[in-house]
């Protein structure tokens, strides 16, 4: 992939400098979105005890407020593509911590469910699409670097929050705890604050993207002429709302082949996590160490992230980069499957240690492939959709692997399943990318092909 | 011959005792039926007058009825304040040939206690009594039917505090508790405030306090806190019949402002550290601020500033 030429260098991603202070912003908004919802699990014994609710109408809230956070994902890409990250960003800090300080006021489980959930669930969904978008729009060679280390927010703020939020919970109590977690999620803002906005992308950027290639200078500026009158005319209404959100996605091949894969391994992505430590208890491990095997995980899951991403950016794998995300995912589900096998706390060990390298892989190429597929021009819209769609195998993922459980009474079952659904998701990713690739391929020669025919052409006409 | 009338008849009784009408033959003149208890087994005495014509058809019937409980010697019946035992069973009289037997504590069966040799002699060891291993036990012999006898184990009950450390807030709800394990469990609670040396009593329904017991558990709930009278050390007594055992539970109140503190001070942090970015942006890069605007606008503007930019250095080039 070699750098665009001089003629253009001001519009190209900086791949640097403040870039990097993206990054960490991006790195504090992605990790509130991902841990808060998990760190937050603390305190439902004693809230639980207080209001004297159930556990599964206790769980609601975590349910609730991670379905926000994805069904937000259209709206903060309406409004990213309107307003830029910024300001969604810190939008977003302000209503999560609004949010949180209400609940602290808080007498019912409803009270609860609104302000934590719903209102919490979309500051943090503000939060999440505009980061990751707005990295794509800092970098292009280095980018799934800056993906990975953005991502690596996530186990780093679950393995800090859940002690703080323990702490926390033992000097002040639940509602003081409420109280202080609102301004920390301010610092939400803080990171908004440095995701400074950015020239748009060149124009002939939008046609280079689809495949992460460039193409040639000659051809760039002419065809960006002719895209610059093609935006003046665009008047009817679908138009108007696709610059807001892109609906012309769903015909684009590899943003389909995306979803339909992502759907089907979200399904078997995050029952394992949850159940890891029910499934330590029910080998006769006590509590912490149980316990410990998620933190095992997460410590793992912290350094694979970046590492995936440096790997994914060599010259080796960037090209292949969604041969190299089925990989990951393949892999994900053989650790499942070989999880029964696994005996004694050393193979548990063994076994978190896997599943954390794998976990942080998928994660960290999850937004990438996205980017690299669609290009940084629609990404932001390709984002909230995916999310909104992702939505619901998520949130039924981990109740049906629960209902299994339930039914065979044995954890066997629920890893299998889900060993097999993800081998089976990377599969299809895998052969579908195979055909992908292959008509891209296709496509760019023919359009170099026309690209040649109309170089002849400017020649001629020089000459004449 | 007798023997044959009085199983029939003794048939019929029972079969009028089970409220099934049928007609009083004509030779049946008294019956009796009698149970008599004597050291946990059941007898059932039956007698039958009879005045049985001769020459009649006689219907015979097979009784299967059990006349008595068959007889479970238990060894030793009750366990009091002992640091080990050795509970034993035999049964003598089965009803009917024995498969196995097994030991039950508070109706859960000891799953390595099941044995399936037709012995009629079994023996349960209780290396060490304390408060965990007490409870009513009890031997099960697999007959037809099954023949059980129960054996109580009492220890000295163990009281212990659900958290030693409690918390509350400020006119809020503080709460308290203490449960027991053993057998046999406490059958009167009571709490006390320590002040100093001295203890003084808590009385449910008086003040702010209110005390739920259960045998296994109690809770003192103490309404509307006060950070000045209500922190210090709570104690929780049961009493049963081995005497009193009582516990420890600390009281913290935290103040209605103590969170407000921390609350600021990140509030702060945050309003500077933004204040710093933006003010940094502003001041090192104005001319990077321009072209913040166009963030969302078409590309169109961008692509003007390339051409005029492209323009300008083809101009240099030319001179």
């Amino acid at each position: 992939m070699s750098p665009a030429p001089a003629s253009i260098l001001r519009d190209t991603p900086p791949d640097g400098g403040w870039g990097w202070a993206v990054v960490f912003g991006a790195f504090i908004s992605i990790g509130f979105s991902y841990a808060f919802p998990k760190a937050l699990t603390v305190f439902f014994k004693d809230i639980q005890l207080i209001f004297g609710a159930s556990y599964s109408q206790i769980a609601w809230i975590s349910s609730i407020m991670l379905a926000a956070m994805y069904a937000g994902g259209p709206i903060s890409s309406i409004l990213v593509n309107r307003y830029g990250s910024r300001p969604v960003v810190i939008a977003g800090g302000v209503m999560c911590g609004i949010g949180m300080v209400t609940a602290s006021f808080g007498n019912t489980i409803t009270h609860l469910y609104i302000c934590v959930g719903v209102v919490g669930g979309f500051g943090l969904s503000f939060n999440l699409q505009p980061s990751v978008t707005i990295i794509g729009k800092y970098f292009q060679v280095k980018r799934p670097l800056a993906n990975g280390l953005a991502m690596a927010g996530s186990p780093v703020f679950l393995c800090t929050l859940a002690p703080i939020n323990q702490f926390l919970f033992n000097q002040f109590g639940w509602r003081g705890s409420f109280f202080i977690l609102g301004a920390l999620l301010l610092n939400c803002c803080v990171a908004g604050s440095l995701m400074r906005p950015i020239c748009p992308k060149p124009t002939g950027g939008q046609l280079t993207q689809t495949n992460g290639t460039p193409k040639r200078p000659t051809t760039d500026r002419s065809e960006a002429q002719v895209n610059g009158h093609n935006t003046q005319l665009e008047k009817g209404c679908l138009e108007n709302f696709n610059k807001f959100l892109d609906l012309s996605l769903f015909k684009h091949r590899g943003f389909l082949i995306y979803i339909v894969g992502n759907a089907v391994m979200f399904f078997g992505f995050f029952a394992p996590v949850v159940f890891l430590a029910p499934y330590a208890l029910s080998h006769g491990f006590d509590e912490y160490s149980s316990a410990f095997l998620l933190s095992i995980m997460g410590f793992v899951d912290m350094f694979a992230r970046p590492l995936t991403g440096l790997m994914a950016n060599t010259k080796w794998i960037r090209p292949r980069i969604q041969y190299f995300f089925s990989f990951a995912i393949i892999y994900n589900g053989l650790c499942h499957l070989l999880c029964p096998l696994a005996s004694g706390y050393g193979g548990l060990a063994a076994y978190s240690v896997f599943f954390g390298i794998a976990f942080g892989m998928v994660c960290a190429l999850l937004f990438e492939t996205l980017m690299d597929l669609v290009g940084p021009q629609r990404f932001s819209s390709a984002v909230g959709l995916a999310t909104i769609i992702e939505c619901c195998p998520v949130l039924l993922g981990p109740p049906i692997g629960g209902a299994l459980v339930d039914t065979f009474g044995d954890y066997k079952y629920l890893y299998l399943m889900c060993g097999a659904v993800m081998v089976f998701a990377g599969l299809f990713l895998f052969v579908m990318n195979i055909y992908n690739y292959r008509m891209l391929e296709r496509e760019r020669r023919q359009e170099e092909g026309q690209g040649d025919e109309s170089e002849a052409e400017e020649t001629k006409l020089s000459h004449a | 011959m007798k023997v044959l009338w009085g199983l029939s008849a003794l048939l019929l009784c029972l079969n009028r005792a089970n409220a099934q009408t049928e007609p009083v033959p004509d030779y049946l003149q008294e019956s009796f039926v009698g149970v008599v208890e004597q050291n946990n087994r059941r007898t059932l005495y039956v007698h039958i007058y009879l005045d049985i014509p001769s020459n009649d058809w006689i219907r015979l019937f097979q009784p299967h009825l059990l006349l008595t409980d068959p007889l479970i010697e238990a060894e030793p019946m009750e366990v009091y304040n002992q640091t080990s035992a050795v509970l034993s069973c035999k049964l003598t009289d089965p009803p009917s040939t024995v498969k196995g037997h097994y030991w039950m504590r508070n109706g859960k069966v000891i799953e390595s206690s099941k044995h399936n040799l037709p012995t009629l002699y079994t023996e349960h060891t209780l290396a060490k009594i304390d408060s965990h291993s007490g409870g009513l036990y009890e031997c099960v012999f697999l007959s037809e039917p099954e023949v059980k006898t129960t054996i109580e184990v009492k220890t000295a009950p163990l009281v212990s505090a659900y958290k030693r450390s409690e918390h509350g807030n400020e006119k809020d709800k503080g709460v308290l508790v203490c449960v027991s394990y053993g057998y046999p469990l406490p059958t009167d609670w009571k709490w006390y405030k320590l002040e100093g040396e001295d203890k003084t009593a808590i009385t449910n329904g008086t003040d702010r306090y209110e005390i739920k017991s259960t045998p296994n558990r109690t809770t003192l709930t103490i309404d509307n806190l006060d950070i000045a009278m209500d922190i210090g050390d709570y104690i929780c007594d049961g009493t049963s019949e081995f005497g009193s055992t009582s516990n420890k539970v600390h009281l913290r109140v935290r103040s209605r402002l103590a969170a407000l503190w921390p609350f600021l001070g990140i509030v702060a942090e945050v309003i500077i550290l933004v204040s710093i970015i933006f003010i940094y942006e502003k001041t090192r890069k104005p001319d990077e601020i321009n072209d913040d605007d166009d963030s969302g606008s078409a590309p169109l503007k961008s692509n003007a500033n390339t051409d005029h930019k492209n323009k300008d250095v083809r101009q240099r080039n030319s001179n």
